[in-house]
């Protein structure tokens, strides 16, 4: 039989809860040999849209992409470096769009076999099922997912992977 | 994060004393300082102004979004503001400002900072939600009505 997750993807967006499911991709991907992804999506719809509702100025728009993109670069940065310690290699990948879309599409181009999420929110609203991002990655995704809960036994697990 | 768990009572103000635009977003800023949310009032004040000086972020049908990238914010923080006479904000519409949120972020949290604008944009699209939330005479009302919705 053959392995059957080869490929994981851990969707990082800057929130402690995505640096957990992080961690957790690490421990996964080392405890199964399989290659690791880390994804940052550059929510830019949600920049259009603020340009749309006139909440942002065009300059405004460009300043805070320029922002985004420098978080990019540093929570892929984190993810890389506590990949490192642990031993594992790990491909960073940066997107921009719509951060569900991204992640589908992305999960289809690599042949990603599970795609690791961080705690999603406690839903408190309609517009929060409909708005949620990672809500609605794990509705969209193509692949099993996984949702990192537990942060205290995550950590405990990372931090006892040699 | 949503934004809603940002949201408490001690965060609110409604009514508001303010009656200008500049005071509007002096007590927003005191409302934060005073929940210990952030520490220094007039670095994110003058954030705030600066950026209400490029063009104003009064919407339509009295709402206003005032925001700032800020380093006296240690994170995402929101304070809203209800003004049962509207104030003059320089809107869109022409139309006072009843319903004001209050968002400063430090500028290293840009996400975090555009999540909860747009959320306040698809909010404000709801005309319904929005005038329910101006007609709040507590921060009790206002809080319960954000988390009922």
């Amino acid at each position: 039989m053959t392995r059957p997750i080869r490929k994981i993807m851990v969707y990082v967006d800057g929130s402690e809860q995505s640096i957990t499911a992080a961690q957790y991709a690490i421990v996964l991907a080392k405890a199964l040999g399989a290659e690791l992804y880390a994804l940052y999506v550059v929510d830019t719809r949600a920049l259009a849209e603020l340009v749309k509702s006139r909440i942002f100025l065009e300059s405004e728009q460009d300043e805070y992409r320029r922002d985004l993109d420098g978080d990019a670069s540093r929570y892929l940065n984190h993810v890389r470096e506590l990949a490192r310690r642990k031993g594992v290699p790990v491909s960073t990948e940066k997107t921009s769009g719509a951060v569900h879309i991204e992640i589908k599409s992305k999960v289809a181009e690599l042949g990603v076999d599970l795609l690791v999420l961080g705690e999603i929110s406690q839903i408190r609203s309609r517009r929060d099922e409909l708005y949620n991002e990672t809500e609605r990655a794990m509705r969209n995704a193509q692949c099993p997912v996984l949702v990192a809960k537990g942060e205290d036994k995550i950590w405990d697990l990372y931090e006892a992977l040699e | 994060m949503a934004l809603i768990d940002l949201i408490e009572e001690t965060v609110v103000r409604a009514p508001l004393k303010a009656t200008e635009k500049d005071t509007v977003i002096r007590e927003l800023v005191d409302t934060l300082v005073q929940a210990g949310k952030i520490i220094d009032a007039e670095t994110a004040y003058r954030s705030v102004l600066d950026r209400e000086a490029k063009g104003s972020t009064g919407l339509e049908e009295g709402i206003a979004v005032p925001h700032g990238k800020t380093i006296a914010a240690r994170e995402l923080t929101i304070a809203i503001g209800v003004s049962p006479e509207g104030v003059e904000f320089g809107s869109m519409d022409g139309k006072p400002a009843k319903l004001f949120f209050l968002i400063l972020a430090p500028p290293d949290k840009a996400g975090p900072h555009i999540e909860a604008l747009a959320e306040i944009a698809r909010m404000s699209r709801s005309k319904a939600f929005c005038s329910s939330l101006a007609s709040c005479r507590s921060p009790a009302e206002v809080v319960r009505l954000l988390k009922d919705e």
